[in-house]
């Protein structure tokens, strides 16, 4: 892998990385994707802008340890992916944390190429965490962690995009054009519909059976409570209710009271 | 879930693993163990009788080569495609001395045509056969399946495909050593068909039997996360 260690520099040479990818995926990563060109820029800006809670200045995007450096710190004294990452094997838990706060917005960058929508990004980035997490142990320290990261994202990302295709070729997004009537209420659920005439039946009712269908039917009082509530009778409020339900029967079946 | 919350868990979650050994490593390890199955099928059931005369012929032992070299080939080139960053180039390394092995095949067969005789073949040995079919390629598989089941997040359809190589090539090989079958049209379908069967297999059903192994021996996902 040695010979590939200077490929892996600069970001801008992260998408030549196309002998870890079939053809097929390549053209699934082309059609989809943004090009890289643009998307490296992007991905750059967004790392060197993004306003990071943790840590008072950007994570610089350190794929490799670079050449004149000593050992495994970078320029700027913090250690690179591959120290963190070679702790985090070893059980160092800060290590890991801070290994995947700076990587998560450089996973971001590379989702946000190929998926549009905010949510689809985020899912795809905690894919990609979750899949770092569960095969961390085939990451080999002597490596760099560029490539190993890389390709996961870009397995995972593909995988992603090949699920979106097939369920969006199967599955149809019901929009306005969908609806069968220009009336809306022609469109609504039949359950909904008939709730909705049930209630407009109810408020179309006299006064005093209204009171008592929607204290006895709809808010489930006793006959007892319902009296001592309405000052009423037990009797009247029979009455009114057995009025009340035969008036909406002839209101549902579309006769007048 | 959002992202910090995701990164606490993980973080939560992360006890200290094992590193990976080197693939070229593993794979002689995988190796070791398909020693190991056909050192006892040899005990148990005796090698071929005529292989002292089988491997005076160069066609017997060129297939022989062959067929070894495919199945160590494959077998390095599944565990090396079973890493993230591994070149997928490596699915072309068993490719030569898969072409050996099938043309030493199509060799036997165009000058053995009528070597089945009277007294050829008899149905138990196909039998045994097929036993020893069995007792090689599934301890094998299962044993490639638990060694390469961090491939199901990446990529288990490349490497189930060599791994199924790998299997078949090793399963060919203790056939043609253990089993005396002279006529070339049953080597042909034993090999060859065994071998298109176990890779068939592998390339057919390895995406979901890697994912259902590794979502048993692989819980180092914490319990709340796996979707």
């Amino acid at each position: 892998m040695g010979r590939f260690a200077g490929r892996w520099r600069k970001v801008s040479g992260l998408w030549k990385n196309s002998f870890l990818l079939s053809p097929r995926s390549q053209v699934y990563l082309a059609g989809r994707c943004v090009p890289p060109d643009s998307a490296t820029v992007e991905a750059r800006k967004q790392t060197t802008s993004m306003p990071t809670p943790h840590k008072p200045f950007a994570p610089r995007l350190t794929l490799v340890p670079s050449s004149g450096s000593s050992g495994d710190r970078t320029a700027d004294s913090r250690p690179d992916w591959s120290t963190l990452m070679k702790r985090a094997q070893d059980g160092d838990r800060q290590a890991y944390r801070t290994l995947l706060q700076e990587v998560e917005p450089y996973v971001r960058s590379i989702a946000g190429r190929c998926f549009k929508q905010a949510i689809d990004v985020e899912d795809a980035v905690h894919d990609v965490l979750l899949t770092v997490h569960a095969i961390r142990h085939t990451y080999d320290p002597v490596r760099p962690f560029g490539p190993w990261l890389v390709a996961i994202a870009n397995r995972r990302i593909i995988d992603r995009l090949r699920r979106e295709t097939r369920r969006k070729a199967r599955e149809i997004e019901l929009s306005v054009e969908h609806e069968t009537f220009p009336e809306p209420a022609a469109n609504l659920d039949s359950n909904l519909s008939a709730e909705l005439a049930l209630a407009d039946a109810i408020e179309r009712l006299p006064p005093e059976q209204r009171e008592a269908i929607k204290m006895l039917k709809l808010n489930e009082m006793s006959l007892k409570e319902a009296a001592k509530a309405s000052g009423r009778s037990i009797a009247a409020l029979k009455v009114a209710t057995h009025r009340a339900i035969k008036n909406l029967r002839q209101l549902l079946n579309g006769e007048r009271p | 879930m959002k992202t910090p919350d995701l990164i606490d868990s993980l973080v939560e979650a992360a006890t200290p693993v094992r590193r990976l050994r080197p693939p070229l490593i593993r794979a002689a390890l995988w190796l070791l163990l398909a020693v190991i199955v056909m050192g006892l099928l040899a005990v148990a059931h005796g090698l071929r009788s005529d292989i002292a005369m089988q491997l005076q012929q160069p066609v017997f032992v060129v297939g022989m080569v062959g067929t070894l070299a495919t199945a160590i080939l494959a077998a390095i080139a599944s565990f090396k495609l079973g890493l993230p960053e591994g070149s997928r180039f490596w699915l072309l390394l068993p490719y030569p001395a898969l072409a050996l092995w099938v043309s030493t095949i199509g060799y036997g067969c165009l000058t053995d045509w009528v070597s089945i005789g009277p007294d050829g073949v008899r149905m138990g040995e196909a039998v045994r056969c097929f036993a020893t079919l069995l007792l090689t390629s599934v301890p094998l598989s299962i044993a490639m399946l638990v060694m390469l089941r961090h491939a199901a997040l990446l990529r288990p359809t490349a490497v189930s495909a060599t791994g199924g190589l790998a299997i078949a090539a090793m399963t060919a090989f203790a056939l043609s050593l253990i089993h005396d079958l002279d006529a070339t049209v049953m080597i042909l379908v034993w090999n060859l068909g065994s071998a298109a069967l176990i890779a068939g297999l592998a390339s057919a059903y390895g995406r979901s039997a890697f994912s259902w192994f590794a979502s048993r021996v692989m819980p180092t996902i914490p319990p709340q996360l796996s979707r």
